[in-house]
């Protein structure tokens, strides 16, 4: 019987590593080892590769992953059919750069929104707290959608810079339009904001900003829309979101 | 499942609540667990897809699965157990549909040639090795080839056996030790590499 070359051994070296070599070719494989450097080396990197390997563990997603999973759920709850899986078809990266965004803009307005909503309506209180609560919340709704709204200002960027190189009119429609839907819901917003600044207990002002939260959340969702018929290639389908978008805002 | 998946979770009561929680709908409950069971899931997509994109996408795939089905999980496993093979495999049913489009589908033929395409490493020089650092090795992992890559993952890192890798591939135990080896011959290869480069560097 030949001695076995190291091209034979080789492989057997990761069972052996995972104490999963047979006895008696355990007993062929070293004796192979007790004559030859090459395989001895080859047998401690392997081990050192499956000790390192233990030692690596769990990775902490992005951020935004929690909000696109939160909003993928209200999403489908509205609809009552699942999202369309983000990768199921593959897209250029700044169109699912802009639905991710707009899915997390989506998600902080709902929250925002479900918060207006479980704000007490004032009622008799110390004065302290009824004249700070309201104002608190603002300044945290401000903060949340300023964020938000800077994500969504990235895609939108995005989707104009596609417009533009773009042979389709209707995508450079559909960016003007998003974006002039937005300055004028952003203008209501600011409005309402400030009006509820200066009166935190302004049910009229409470009630306007929350529409135009509304009003921006519909905006979005349609767009979100909008951004899937551009992705599945319908220019007209892109044009009726278009069109409803306008009616919308 | 591995002794290693079993040790994510102690509060098995505590999670149980969480869980019937969220099932009914509580989204609070439900972004705890989230967040209890992120990291590995997420760990296991990056490492499986080889792209952080790729991986966050399906880690939201994951979880709004979990979402969907978390009433039919009835406690007979742990609830990270029962997460864990969700995602791997959507994973892998991703990962072969991704096969399918490039034509690298694990295959006995392959494995055969794998275990023959090891032939170079005759002549390597035995190269004592300081243990990995960490991120080298996370992105030697993430160049294997995907066949490779799969079978690594699962076997290395998350605990699998043979056996129920030729099972979730539907390949044989023979197809995966070759894999493994391949893969860990590979990364051997690339880790080399690396060190080398740094210590002309």
């Amino acid at each position: 019987m030949t001695a076995p070359t190291c091209r034979e051994i080789q492989p057997e070296l990761s069972l052996l590593v995972d104490s999963r070599l047979r006895a008696d070719v355990e007993v062929r494989v070293r004796e192979h080892l007790g004559g030859c450097a090459v395989c001895r080396g080859v047998l401690a990197d392997l081990d050192r590769l499956r000790r390192a390997t233990r030692d690596i563990g769990p990775i902490t997603p992005p951020d935004h992953v929690w909000l696109q999973i939160a909003g993928n759920l209200r999403l489908s709850e509205s609809s009552a059919a699942p999202a369309p899986s983000p990768h199921r078809a593959r897209a250029p990266i700044w169109q699912w750069a802009g639905l991710a965004a707009a899915l997390v803009l989506v998600t902080v307005a709902l929250y925002l929104a479900q918060r207006i909503q479980r704000t007490p309506p004032a009622e008799p209180a110390p004065a302290q707290a009824s004249s700070t609560a309201p104002s608190g919340s603002v300044d945290a709704i401000a903060d949340e959608l300023n964020l938000a709204a800077a994500h969504y200002e990235r895609a939108l960027a995005e989707l104009e810079a596609l417009a533009k190189t773009s042979a389709s009119p209707v995508d450079a429609a559909v960016a003007t339009e998003v974006r002039d839907s937005l300055s004028a819901i952003d203008l209501a917003i600011a409005e309402s904001r400030a009006a509820l600044a200066s009166n935190p207990q302004s049910e009229p002002a409470r009630d306007s900003l929350f529409d135009a939260l509304r009003r921006k959340i519909t905006v979005l969702q349609t767009t979100v829309s909008l951004i899937n018929e551009m992705r599945s290639g319908d220019p007209e389908g892109a044009q009726r979101a278009a069109e409803t978008l306008g009616k919308k805002s | 499942m591995t002794a290693r998946l079993e040790l994510v979770s102690d509060d098995h009561d505590g999670e149980r609540e969480l869980a019937r929680l969220a099932s009914s709908g509580d989204e609070r409950a439900f972004e705890r667990l989230y967040h209890a069971h992120a990291g590995r899931v997420f760990a296991l997509c990056l490492r499986m897809s080889g792209t952080r994109q790729r991986a966050t996408e399906l880690t939201q795939d994951v979880f709004v699965q979990v979402w969907k089905r978390l009433a039919s999980w009835r406690g007979e496993s742990a609830l990270s157990s029962w997460i864990y093979r969700l995602a791997v495999n959507l994973v892998l049913s991703n990962v072969r549909g991704e096969k399918r489009r490039h034509t690298h589908e694990v295959s006995e033929d392959q494995s055969t040639e794998m275990g023959q395409g090891l032939s170079h490493m005759d002549t390597a020089e035995a190269r004592p090795a300081s243990v990995p650092d960490a991120i080298d090795l996370e992105r030697a992992i993430a160049a294997l080839p995907p066949g490779a890559r799969t079978v690594f993952v699962l076997h290395d890192v998350e605990g699998f056996d043979h056996r129920q890798i030729g099972e979730m591939l539907g390949v044989s135990d023979g197809t995966s030790k070759s894999q493994l080896h391949r893969a860990r011959m590979r990364l051997r290869e690339m880790l080399a590499d690396r060190r080398a480069t740094a210590e002309s560097a």
